[in-house]
């Protein structure tokens, strides 16, 4: 068939132009707005002068940048390997029950990722409030004392990261399982034939043929988890004394509490930039080991 | 039948109120919730039935950043309002963001209002270094001792009157905490030790009784200021060591606390007077209760203070219209006329002509505590002070984990100064 080559790339335009006109609108300008900002000494509204590369001099001289650096990197340790094997093991499980069953199984994980943040710390504030909290009988039993969790320097990050996991976790499920359903059965038949043990009928199969499906579970839950702010916001505050701060707490510490826009959107661009390097380099070492 | 009837009464209403001529509206923006709202709504309700020709269009939002954050943004596109509550350890971070216009001489005028009907300390904190003024101050609330009597009968800690005497020093505070404690007080002494606001005020107050600062000529806690900070930290620390002071209690709890009949003592705003009033007059209280300034208990008379008070924010790039401003005025002048019903939620009205008026000086408990307003030591004038400032946030950050014993006072007080130095860098 001829086609119009003109006419063809007339349409695709056509065609993506209403997404490109909001990506620009609503994404690629305020960016570059917030790139500019970076170079400047304004506030929170209005325009500032331009300051060169002070802001992100100061940025690099700022203890609280490298604090709220370590809590990011301490926080996605705890929660993306976690969550995605956790995820995994679910889902192998959910794979295994049918009918009506599955699909119950599935909602009652599935449920808290429906909640809305302030709801999902409001319950666990509750729980484990130190007075009241129903779950504190259970730590004082494994620790011989009630523990007040999100003023305590050591428990609050690993606190704040289970409760990211119970929140988020049934949408890995969900992705987890999309990917089984689409491995044939055939493969476990053929394999059963041969004599294959279950342990080899995961490790043979099931692993790397779920292996894309992993590597974009891990690939989303690092970028989700270094925008860490709402669960810290709402439960510590960056407390105590900055144990749980992160890089986003310290935009809005500049930006909405001082006035500060230009050295807000400094931070934003590193967590910008950091997000977008280590998220690159994941998915590719991911897709090469996922290659062997 | 009922719902007809309210209808073609609210009908009748707006048509009456449409009929009026010329009627200026009066948008007004506060944090008033609570007990509080409650006694505002009242008063803006008061204002507009007296004045058919001025309009107040009230809306309350959030205490602390949600709403200061909102001003700022409406006020510098001028989509604010006309009038605002605001809090006066608030204005020099206002004023570095330019969004407050000045009072004048003819705007007080207007609004039936002189300086000197303020007290000093109001005014001065309402003002910026040249003393032109920005706001208007309403009331001055302070923290305040509240002691349940039950603890202390038979002791010399109340007199014939059943009032409290004889707190003069920390020592006379701490020996009370223990006999409190010995009669059965679990936590004889309640305040919010899990939250930026109760930890702040009584540190501040701390600090201030030995005459320290925060932060003087752009420098957090400069020379011996570091050693004070440390001592008061170490104060607090000592009355959890003791456990005098409840562990990790939020401010719900630092009430219920008192109000079960468990704490002996109290330090608590003003603001929790209304609900002390009411349980008993409810006769849900279970004991006698009084309230009196916060004791001297170091070298100087000092208490942490703030205070509401009336501000008009910028219009964006435009200027308010004159007839607008005169009606602001005339409500702010109003408000100020009226403040014994809002003292009635325990704050002490920033108004001499009413502060020092008979109606005021017979209520109680207000003006047993009424001495505080000469005590008053507003935050430190800076852009990183004030309410819902990185200052309040470094009270839960840094002395909250040191009155738990997680950190020394000595690394507590150095850890605010280099955080707070950085921000002022």
């Amino acid at each position: 068939m001829i086609t119009n080559r003109r006419k063809h790339i007339v349409v695709a335009m056509t065609l993506i132009a209403p997404f490109v006109f909001i990506f620009a609108l609503v994404f690629l300008y305020p960016t570059l707005k917030m790139v500019e900002l970076s170079f400047t000494n304004a506030p929170l509204i209005g325009s500032g002068e331009w300051v060169g590369l002070d802001n992100y001099r100061r940025l690099f001289n700022d203890n609280l940048f490298y604090t709220s650096l370590k809590n990011n990197g301490y926080f996605v340790l705890l929660t993306v390997v976690p969550t995605t094997v956790i995820a995994l093991a679910i889902a192998l499980a959910v794979n295994r029950l049918a009918g009506s069953m599955q699909a119950l199984v599935l909602a009652v994980f599935f449920l808290p990722y429906i909640l809305p943040v302030s709801v999902v710390t409001q319950i666990w504030a509750w729980m484990l409030d130190f007075q009241f909290g129903i779950l504190q009988p259970l730590i004082e039993w494994v620790t011989g004392k009630p523990v007040a969790v999100f003023n305590h320097p050591s428990w609050v990050m690993p606190a704040v990261a289970s409760i990211t996991i119970w929140w988020t976790n049934g949408f890995n499920v969900l992705l987890f399982i999309a990917g089984l359903r689409n491995i044939s059965p055939d493969l476990y038949e053929a394999a059963a034939l041969d004599g294959a043990s279950r342990r080899q009928l995961f490790m043979k199969i099931t692993w790397p043929l779920l292996w894309p499906v992993t590597a974009l579970v891990l690939t989303l839950q690092l970028i989700l988890q270094l925008k860490l702010f709402d669960q810290v916001y709402l439960l510590s505050g960056g407390g105590p004394f900055n144990s749980s701060y992160v890089l986003l707490m310290m935009v809005y510490r500049e930006a909405f509490q001082l006035n500060h826009g230009g050295y807000a959107s400094a931070v934003a661009v590193i967590l910008f930039v950091l997000i977008m390097i280590v998220s690159v380099l994941q998915f590719q070492l991911l897709r090469i080991g996922g290659r062997k | 039948m009922k719902l007809l009837k309210s209808m073609i009464l609210a009908t009748a209403t707006f048509a009456s109120a449409g009929s009026a001529m010329a009627q200026t509206e009066v948008v007004w923006w506060d944090f008033f919730v609570g007990g509080d709202g409650q006694r505002m709504k009242a008063l803006i309700g008061q204002f507009n039935d007296e004045h058919p020709d001025i309009q107040i269009n009230a809306t309350s939002s959030e205490w602390g950043v949600p709403f200061y954050t909102r001003v700022r943004t409406a006020a510098a596109v001028g989509q604010g309002p006309d009038i605002m509550s605001y809090h006066l350890s608030r204005v020099p971070l206002a004023l570095s963001e330019g969004i407050l216009t000045p009072i004048t001489d003819s705007d007080l005028e207007q609004a039936g209002l002189a300086r000197d009907d303020f007290f000093p300390r109001s005014i001065e904190a309402a003002s910026n270094d040249e003393g032109t003024l920005y706001a208007v101050p309403f009331d001055i609330h302070s923290i305040v001792l509240y002691y349940n009597k039950s603890y202390l009968e038979g002791s010399d800690y109340l007199d014939e009157a059943g009032n409290l005497v004889g707190i003069e020093s920390l020592d006379d505070l701490n020996a009370a905490l223990a006999l409190a404690q010995d009669n059965g007080s679990q936590t004889p002494l309640s305040y919010q030790t899990s939250g930026p606001g109760g930890i702040w005020r009584i540190f501040h107050t701390l600090l201030s009784q030995q005459g320290g600062t925060l932060i003087e000529n752009g420098e957090v806690l400069p020379g011996d200021n570091l050693d004070k900070a440390t001592r008061a930290i170490a104060i607090m620390q000592d009355w959890g060591d003791k456990n005098y002071q409840p562990e990790h209690a939020e401010y719900e709890a630092s009430v219920a606390l008192f109000t079960s009949g468990r704490s002996a003592f109290f330090i608590n705003g003003v603001w929790e007077v209304p609900t002390l009033v009411d349980m008993e007059a409810a006769g849900t209280l279970g004991f006698e209760w009084g309230a009196v300034a916060v004791p001297t208990l170091l070298e100087e008379d000092a208490i942490w203070a703030d205070s509401h008070a009336f501000a008009v924010p910028i219009q964006g790039n435009k200027e308010m219209a004159p007839e607008k401003r005169e009606a602001v005025m005339t409500v702010i002048g109003w408000m100020e006329k009226h403040v014994l019903d809002w003292a009635a939620a325990g704050h002490i009205p920033a108004y001499l002509p009413v502060a020092e008026s008979e109606a005021f000086t017979q209520m109680e408990p207000n003006a047993t505590y009424a001495s505080l307003a000469d005590k008053a030591v507003y935050d430190a004038r800076s852009d990183i002070a004030g309410v819902a400032s990185p200052v309040y946030d470094a009270a839960l950050n840094v002395i909250a984990p040191a009155i738990h014993g997680f950190l020394e006072p000595e690394q507590a007080a150095e850890h605010m100064r280099q955080e707070l130095q950085a921000l002022l860098n």
